[in-house]
Parts: structure tokens; C-alpha cells; sequence
């Protein structure tokens, strides 16, 4: 009688071992919310599954894929890698498309086929901070902010490091970095702005320090060297380079939520949504609103803005989390009013950054699917699917 | 109104939001903040430990009259199991009344968890949601982001991945509830409800053990603190260690 109950003690207590260890907490095995980017005639795009993905926008077909794994992390059901989530959204310059993964590697792929050209770190030597900011290239080097707090450069053409910043310059880094000349301008979320030497990575003089921390990557406008950035105080701030001081705090009162995403600047008009729902014009000299626009979900709640706006031509297109698309016509009669021109639902959830060429709109939505929105004619053409799953 | 929406509004996002607002005055620390919550979760909870301890202290008192009962019906069960209940409720005792501030708990240790999850936003996806649940309280706009070191632990990792400090904190925790579980535990008259129950003694701080591997140590630094608060008190209340088997240095008896 004895050993049966030591024998269900012992299975009892193994039990949530057995379940928890199903479920890898500290390793999220796919998710991510990487955007798209286009280049010449293709759409490229990270998923949730793991993957980086070509399509051809003639055709809406499938072009290559490529699959970014990682170690599971323990004990995860015996699988010993699962699909790395993927934050960036891909990159493209000459031959080859960049992308950084959660799994702190930063790959360069061939264009023309999805061949791995390099990898940094160089598989079997260990991983750099997971990546969730996109990184940018600049003469030739690819800069990547890390989760490990430190920021690294890298050849573009063969991956060979260039430099690392000597320590973290925070916690985390989970914005991208925003390359000006030969500076390097990296916001952190606890509340820092730090510049950098492009060229050896060297921490600058000057530097900017607010109360809160920073949710988004700095935009800057190079004609008045003033940057725009949004805070987790609810605030959207405009510093000017070299001053301690910022410029201005937008609203006055803090705003319904973050202001999560980075703004755009267009002929002295900062465009910057908030997870409140609304997307301000505010004044880039003066912080002063021009106006703002809540956008809604299909049952008129409103729906937090998670992914930057864009600029194409004239148009200013905002999607919300919900996937409702607006298009502000900002030369049109309604330009300062803040009324959209027309507006459109693509039926999925959006928190990846998007992109827009020759009037179309390319946006992956939650579901893994790619979403094209004619302006022309505003249509949203037949979603094509970008995981198998999907 | 769907279950989740209500439960994130009465229970998960004040909670949250307090352990947030906590770290805040203690100086950015999350873990202060997690020690000081559990502090308030006890002092909202001390009617029904009172009322434990007190049923706890009774039962300890029953004893030899529920010794007398087993040398007297102890070959007739259901008779031996008439009388007890009889006693029980001529005391005014609910054997079972040890229970309710375990259960109460169980939606805490949820919404703790769940906050500790979000509050520390580990992946970029939980700092996102964190946005959709904090309240537009200053001092939690300036506590954002929350630094998840803690005397040397990671709170958002495993006790597993913390390696040594995350199994001292398995130990900790399981040998506080332990402690506690014994001081508690009346020994039953009834040869196989003794068997349950040691069983049980054994089985509650191992599965916490593990469970402390499992999950972020601030869930364990809750249970750890939790436990060492309810031994100070059960102390206190019931006036010694009750039915650990060790002679306290401070007790009389």
C-alpha cells in the first residue's frame, strides 16, 4: 500500500514539471512582428513561423523562403530548435536582403535565391542580444542595436564585425539605431539618447537624458538637426542635437497612451501615432497641434496605432492595430483638417511596420498573410498566405 | 463583458498596476515591490488566517478528546467518523476551514503571475500589451521599464536558468511551506487520514519546489515571502510551533 502512494507523490509532483517544461518560457519559439520592404519588383518580409520571405508582386508568388532557427532552451518537449521569432523587418542593399532575429543573429541573404551569405555571429560561436529593432545600413556598414544592451557594426558585404559598443548602454536595446553623417543615434528605454561614432562606435559627447523611457527609434530632421521621439510618459519629445533641454513635450497633459511607433516629418509637420488611437499633426518647430484623427476598430473603439506612418507621394497612410487603413490626402482640401481621405479594412490585425510603393501599400497583417492595397482604385487584393499554416 | 476582460479589470490590472506604482517608491526595485504586495495580499487576507489559525489552535486542542474517540470507536469507522463530525460541530470547528485561504489565494498567485509576466515585459510583445493595461498614473509611466534584477536573481527567469540562487529559492520556498504545513497539520486519529495527510505535507512544498524551477522567481519570491510571513504569524496567533516536531528555543513547553 505504502509504495503506490509514494509512487503517485512522486508522479503528482513531477506533473506541472512535465507540463511547464512543454512550454519554454524563457525561449518564445516563433512570433515577432516583422514588416515588409520592397524592392525592386519583390516584397520581402519576416514571419511568425520563423521565416524570411520573397514574393514576387507581379505574380503574388512565392519566390524563396528561409528558415532562422534556434535552440529550444531546455527542456521543450525534445525539440532541440524551434523557429526564431523575427521583430526587423528585412533590409535590402545591392545583392543582398538583412535581416536581424530575436535569436541575436544578424543574416545576410542572397536576393536572387534566399541563400545564406553570412552570419553574424558565425554559426557554433554564440549569439549576440536578441534583435527587435530593425537595423540600418550606412556606407557600406550595418548597424544593429541588441538586446544585450550593445550596439554592433558590420561589414555589409561579408558580416565581419566592425566594432561593438565597449558596454551596454542600457539594459536592452529594442529600438533601432538612426544613422546622421557619421553619427550614430541610439534611444534606449531608460530614457537615454546616446551618440556614437559611426565609424569606431565611440560614445560621443553629447548625450540626452529624460525622466521616462524611450518607447521609439529617434527620427531626425537633418534641416534643423532635431530629432522626434516618443516616451513612455505618454509624451512625444522633440530634442534638438547638442541641447540637454528638449525642445518640446507634446501634449501639454500626457496623451491617452505611448506613443510607440516613430513618427514621420513632412514640410515641418511631425505625423505621429499613439497607442490612444489618434494620429496627431503637430507643428516640428513648435510642438503646437494642427490636428488629430482617432482611429477606430470595426465596432468604433479605438484602436491603438503600433506601426509607423508612411508617406507615398501626397498620401499619408496610417493603419491601426485593428487594420483599418487611412489615407490622408495631404495636398488635398482636407489637408489640415485631419479627415482622412478614405479608409479601408483589410480584415487582419497590424503591429508590423509597413511599406508603400507606386501606389501600393504592402502590409503583413497578424494572421501571416500579405495584404496589398491599391490606392488607386482602393481595393484590397486577395491576401496571399506566407506560412504554410496561413 | 467577457470573463477575461472582467478578470483583467478587477483583479489582473490593479494588481499590476500596484506592483508597478510599488517599484516606483521603492526605489525601481521590482522585488521590493512583489515583497511589499504580498505583505498587503496578507494583511486583506489576515480575517480569514485568523480564522484558520484559530480552528488550527482548536483542533490542537481536540486532540486527546479525539484520541479518546479512537480508542473507543476505533474498529467502527462510520461510528468514529459520527462522533468526530459531532465534535467538530459541537466546537464549532470546519475541518475543511483551512482551506479557504489557500483557495483565495489561488486567483492572486494567477493575476501575480500574469502581472510579474507583463509588468517585467520580457519579450517586446508583453511590453506592447503592457501598454493596453496601465493606468495613466505618472509614477507608473516613470517606473516603465521595470528592472528585473533582484539580490542577485533575475525575476523574469526560471529558477532553473538563475542556477544556484534559483535552487536556494526552490529550497526556500519549499522548506518554508513545509515548516508551515507541519505546524498546522494535527495528527489525525483515523490511520489512513494520517496517511493523506503526511502525504500531503510532503507532496504541497515538493510540487512548489518545482513549480519555483518552473516559473519567474518573483512568483517564488511571493511564495517564499508568503510562507515566512505565515509561519511569523502562526507562531504568533496559535502561540508557538504547533506541530513541528522541534522544541522551539523560545517556547516554554
Amino acid at each position: 500500500m505504502k509504495q503506490p502512494k509514494i509512487l503517485l507523490l512522486i508522479v503528482i509532483a513531477l506533473l506541472p514539471l512535465t507540463l511547464v517544461s512543454c512550454v519554454p518560457w524563457g525561449t518564445q519559439a516563433g512570433g515577432g512582428w516583422s514588416g515588409t520592404a520592397f524592392h525592386d519588383g519583390n516584397i520581402y518580409a519576416g514571419t511568425s513561423n520563423g521565416r524570411v520571405v520573397a514574393i514576387n508582386s507581379s505574380t503574388q508568388s512565392l519566390e524563396w523562403f528561409y528558415t532562422v532557427a534556434m535552440p529550444s532552451g531546455g527542456a521543450s518537449c525534445g525539440q532541440s530548435s524551434v523557429s526564431a521569432p523575427i521583430y526587423a523587418t528585412p533590409i535590402v542593399d545591392g545583392d543582398l536582403v538583412y535581416i536581424g532575429t530575436y535569436s541575436g543573429e544578424v543574416y545576410a541573404l542572397s536576393r536572387a535565391d534566399g541563400e545564406s551569405i553570412w552570419i553574424y555571429p558565425p554559426k557554433g560561436e554564440g549569439y549576440i542580444g536578441a534583435v527587435v529593432g530593425s537595423p540600418v545600413i550606412a556606407n557600406g556598414i550595418i548597424y544593429t542595436s541588441s538586446s544585450d544592451g550593445k550596439v554592433y557594426a558590420l561589414n555589409t558585404t561579408n558580416g565581419k564585425p566592425m566594432w561593438e559598443t565597449d558596454h551596454p548602454l542600457a539594459d536592452k536595446l529594442w529600438t533601432s539605431p538612426t544613422v546622421m553623417g557619421d553619427t550614430l543615434y541610439v534611444s534606449t528605454l531608460d530614457g537615454d539618447i546616446y551618440a556614437l561614432s559611426a565609424e569606431t562606435g565611440e560614445l560621443l559627447d553629447w548625450s540626452f537624458e529624460s525622466e521616462a523611457g524611450f518607447a521609439s527609434s529617434p527620427v531626425i530632421c537633418e534641416d534643423t538637426d532635431t530629432m522626434f521621439l516618443g516616451s513612455f510618459d505618454r509624451h512625444l519629445y522633440a530634442v534638438k542635437i547638442g541641447s540637454n533641454v528638449s525642445e518640446w513635450r507634446f501634449p501639454e497633459k500626457p496623451a491617452g497612451n505611448w506613443f510607440w511607433t516613430s513618427p514621420v516629418i513632412d514640410e515641418g509637420i511631425v505625423y505621429a501615432g499613439c497607442l490612444d488611437g489618434k494620429l496627431y499633426a503637430i507643428e516640428a518647430d513648435t510642438g503646437r497641434e494642427i490636428w488629430s484623427y482617432l482611429t477606430e476598430d470595426q465596432n468604433g473603439k479605438p484602436s491603438p496605432i503600433v506601426s509607423s506612418p508612411v508617406l507615398m507621394d501626397n498620401l499619408l497612410i496610417v493603419v491601426n492595430e485593428s487594420g483599418t487603413l487611412h489615407v490622408f490626402d495631404l495636398a488635398g482640401e482636407l489637408a489640415n483638417e485631419g479627415v482622412p481621405w478614405w479608409t479601408t479594412s483589410i480584415g487582419a490585425g497590424v503591429w508590423s511596420s509597413f511599406c508603400a510603393q507606386e501606389g501600393l501599400v504592402y502590409i503583413r497583417g497578424e494572421d501571416n498573410h500579405l495584404y496589398i492595397v491599391d490606392t488607386g482604385n482602393r481595393q484590397v487584393n486577395q491576401p496571399i498566405p506566407l506560412t504554410d499554416e496561413a | 463583458m467577457s470573463f477575461v476582460e472582467i478578470w483583467q479589470l478587477i483583479i489582473a490590472n490593479p494588481i499590476l498596476n500596484v506592483l508597478v506604482a510599488l517599484s516606483h517608491f521603492l526605489f525601481g526595485q521590482f522585488g521590493l515591490a512583489i515583497i511589499a504586495l504580498t505583505i498587503i495580499v496578507r494583511l486583506v487576507s489576515w480575517p480569514l488566517t485568523k480564522r484558520q489559525l484559530k480552528s488550527s489552535k482548536a483542533m490542537q486542542d481536540m486532540q486527546p478528546k479525539l484520541q479518546e474517540l479512537q480508542r473507543k470507536y476505533g474498529k467502527n469507522k462510520p461510528k468514529l467518523q459520527q462522533e468526530m463530525m459531532k465534535l467538530y460541530k459541537e466546537a464549532g470547528i470546519n475541518p475543511l476551514g483551512c482551506l479557504w485561504p489557500m483557495l483565495i489565494q489561488f486567483p492572486i498567485w494567477i493575476a501575480l503571475y500574469q502581472a510579474i509576466m507583463s509588468a517585467l515585459a520580457t519579450t517586446p510583445g508583453n511590453l506592447l500589451n503592457l501598454a493596453q493595461r496601465l493606468y495613466s498614473w505618472e509614477i507608473v509611466s516613470q517606473a516603465i521599464p521595470l528592472s528585473s534584477q533582484f539580490l542577485g536573481l533575475d525575476l523574469g527567469q526560471t529558477a532553473l536558468e538563475a542556477g544556484g540562487l534559483g535552487l536556494l529559492l526552490a529550497i526556500i520556498v519549499g522548506g518554508t511551506m513545509w515548516i508551515q504545513q507541519k505546524m498546522t497539520a494535527a495528527p489525525s486519529v483515523d490511520p489512513r487520514q494520517e496517511s493523506t495527510q503526511r502525504m500531503m505535507t510532503l507532496m504541497m512544498p515538493l510540487m512548489f519546489g518545482f513549480f519555483t524551477l518552473m516559473f519567474p522567481s518573483g512568483l517564488a519570491l511571493y511564495w517564499a515571502v508568503s510562507n515566512i510571513i505565515g509561519i511569523i504569524t502562526q507562531y504568533f496567533v496559535t502561540g508557538g510551533w504547533g506541530y513541528l516536531k522541534f522544541r522551539s528555543p523560545f517556547s516554554q513547553r
